[in-house]
């Protein structure tokens, strides 16, 4: 793996490269065609940036010249002077100057500052004629110079999904071939498979590595956001932003691109209090807002953290049983997670007064239902007066998910590890009957446990009451976990742990939402893949 | 296919157009699909039934890297009876291409081609609306020598709507036909 600081220097080199090939195509039209106003824009934004990244690169060198011909052509934009005269061979040769910086910053060399150019072009900027030097030596280097190409590509995204389609094919067909050769026993065919089987891992992460970006790509646009909000809603805000360089999936990140924006405007919008209001509770005026990335593990987490005035529980609870989501007395028995967790319910967040009086709602269904589908998870933590957090459980990559596989009625499913709270295995007495209900006590907590034979089951009826006599011996018991809800899910065996390529299941059957897709076993068994969140929704909505 | 009904209208004036069939056999009797609609036939791959589709969706299987849903027709035209096993061992599924997705159908015997004229295809009669296969899907009647061939026209048959059962109370009707 190449260290961050030379991947960032190739970026740099390529996007240095590629502005030094674009201006001086631009400068050629220019020469044709001095009023050309698109030309004049692009080699002025070129220049800008150029001197941007190379200062921010610290190659400070390339930096002043930029920043002078930035300067020389900001004038000829703004009509003040017009592109020619002496001005035309001296703007020539900063290009060139420019370009062979960049290839010394290729090639690792020292760079230089070129006096008589940086002289010239102050001049040129003072509106007095530059010292022109025999210019047939710049010519005759033009000439000889060598054409270069960049080092790096740009790819279209969707060609990456489609490689990465296909090393979830080639990941199938690898365990298919392992479990054959295993079970013929040849070990020629052993070795050669075993071989085979690490340069599917090595490609498989190679594509996956190739898709990965920082969050900062994302993250670094939100300065900008901050400011328009903030000054929309007369709050004053201070961003930090933290994690910038941790990697994760690009269309992870596109995904989320839309739910993040949604908590930074709520977090300004409802969280942060007005200047006022800050001092009032003594506070200081300005507000905190924190983005932040970091890894878990197989993970990415992504936090966004305001100081503001938190979640008001009681109102939540309040607000929640006039809309019919809950009974008043099963509201007061909520614990402050589940009631957080309420937020995200939809239907209760569509509610206008609500984020008026909590500070909090709009729209907050929908980022969950983003996150849940990329199989990630939502979590709120909030102090009433001290702010409010809200931290996404992302996957690092779309394509590779860890999976607990189980057999239920002869057929293997899975089910992701991110939705995977506890395994548990049971005995009958262990388990108490509460209302038809089964439930189980796993460490301190009382969980809802149900057969998932009952739930799959084709009919949508009410589930059966639950009898502790049809169960013999010990029940093996999937403790999921969706928005702070906890299910056990009893199933006839587990089987194993193991990463799994999901594919989408085909029309028509797709309309059933309780399979997040489906996965090919080494065996060539087609396994079904449970998603959580809309197993216990079906479990909500069929509890006795 | 308004061209297919179209040629069995005009059954007299056209009479060599030929058709080209598939022929398999449900509970006894003989249906044909054109050989267009037909991908391939393969042995019937291991199936996983899918929880909460109608009953006559025996699941889903891999057919050579694509996940298809496999349905049996005699269990959808409800031409199971006493002295008519659900299938078992040996079975092949052909695999048909509808608008947007290939479906497998599961039949007992190996299905056979059949080059007929398509004059030889009838519209169906009236009285076939009374029965468990609902007109709509029946293209027409080939008769060919001894032998009555019900052409089915899968486009219509093969809908998201038709395979999900998705009409009003949709479970409930599906669950009492499972009883």
């Amino acid at each position: 793996m190449k260290s961050r600081e030379q991947e960032y220097r190739e970026l740099f080199m390529a996007e240095a490269l590629e502005a030094y090939d674009a201006m001086s195509q631009h400068m050629s039209v220019l020469e044709k065609r001095p009023e050309d106003e698109a030309a004049l824009n692009e080699v002025f934004r070129l220049l800008h940036n150029l001197k941007a990244n190379a200062r921010a690169m610290g190659h400070d060198a390339i930096g002043e010249v930029a920043h002078r011909m930035e300067t020389i052509f900001g004038q000829i934009r703004s009509k003040e002077r017009p592109f020619a005269g002496s001005m035309v061979p001296v703007l020539f040769s900063g290009i060139d100057v420019l370009g062979g910086m960049i290839r010394a910053v290729g090639a690792n060399q020292e760079l230089t500052e070129n006096v008589p150019l940086i002289e010239n072009l102050d001049r040129v900027i003072e509106g007095e004629e530059p010292v022109l030097v025999d210019d047939e030596s710049g010519t005759e280097e033009d000439a000889t110079r060598k054409l270069e190409l960049s080092d790096l590509v740009y790819i279209p995204i969707k060609k990456l999904d489609h490689l990465l389609n296909l090393v979830g094919e080639l990941i199938i067909d690898r365990d298919r071939v392992l479990t054959l050769a295993q079970e013929i026993g040849d070990t020629t065919l052993q070795s050669v498979t075993a071989h085979l089987s690490r340069l599917a891992d090595d490609l498989q992460y190679s594509v996956m590595d190739a898709r990965l970006v920082g969050v900062g790509t994302l993250f670094n646009k939100f300065p900008r956001v901050v400011r328009d909000v903030a000054t929309a809603e007369q709050k004053q805000v201070e961003l930090t932003i933290s994690g910038q360089d941790i990697q994760i999936d690009r269309n992870i990140l596109q995904i989320i691109t839309d739910s993040l924006l949604h908590l930074v405007r709520n977090a300004i919008g409802h969280g942060i209090e007005t200047p006022g209001e800050r001092v009032k509770a003594g506070k200081p005026e300005i507000g905190q807002l924190t983005l932040s990335a970091q890894t878990d593990r197989d993970n990415v987490l992504i936090r966004i953290s305001d100081d503001g005035r938190g979640v008001d529980v009681e109102r939540v609870r309040r607000k929640a049983v006039e809309r019919g989501l809950l009974s008043r007395d099963a509201a007061s028995r909520l614990n402050e997670t589940e009631v957080h967790n309420l937020l995200f319910e939809a239907g209760f967040s569509t509610a206008e007064q609500v984020t008026e009086i909590s500070g909090r709602g709009v729209g907050l269904d929908v980022v969950k239902l983003a996150i849940d589908s990329l199989g990630g998870q939502l979590r709120v933590d909030s102090r009433l007066g001290q702010g409010t957090t809200f931290t996404l459980v992302l996957p690092t990559s779309i394509a590779v998910k860890g999976a607990l596989l189980f057999e239920l009625d002869g057929h293997p499913y899975a089910l992701p590890l991110m939705h995977t709270d506890s395994v548990v295995s049971l005995q009958p007495e262990k388990l108490h009957v509460v209302g038809g209900t089964l439930l189980a006590k796993v460490l301190t907590e009382n969980i809802p446990v149900v057969r998932l034979a009952d739930l799959l089951a084709d009919n949508d009826d009410a589930l059966p009451l639950a009898n502790r006599a049809a169960l013999v011996g010990a029940q093996d018991i999937i403790i999921t976990n969706y928005n702070g809800r906890k299910l056990g899910l009893i199933v006839d065996r587990f089987l194993r742990q193991q990463d799994i390529v999901i594919k989408p299941v085909s029309q028509p059957l797709d309309m059933i939402d309780l399979f997040g897709g489906v996965t090919l076993l080494g065996s060539g068994q087609v396994c079904l893949v449970l998603d959580v969140p809309a197993i216990t929704r079906l479990f909500l909505s069929r509890r006795p | 296919m308004p061209e297919s009904q179209a040629a069995a209208d005009k059954k007299t004036s056209k009479p060599d157009v030929p058709v080209q069939l598939i022929v398999f056999r449900l509970a006894g009797e003989e249906y044909g699909i054109r050989i267009e609609q037909v991908k391939e036939v393969t042995l019937t791959p291991e199936i996983a039934r899918m929880p909460k589709t109608p009953r006559f969706v025996k699941g889903i299987a891999n057919l050579r890297g694509d996940i298809i849903a496999i349905i049996d027709l005699e269990e959808r035209f409800r031409l199971r009876t006493a002295n008519n096993e659900p299938v078992t061992g040996v079975t092949y599924t052909m695999a048909i291409e509808a608008k947007d997705y290939t479906i497998g159908i599961i039949v007992r015997e190996v299905p056979q081609p059949l080059s007929l004229s398509a004059a030889s295809i009838e519209k169906a009669p009236e009285f076939i609306q009374d029965l468990n296969i609902n007109d709509k899907y029946i293209e027409g009647i080939a008769r060919v020598e001894n032998r009555i061939i019900i052409v089915l026209d899968m486009l219509k048959l093969l809908t998201p709507e038709e395979i999900m059962q998705l009409r009003p109370k949709a479970t409930s009707s599906a669950a009492a036909e499972r009883r």
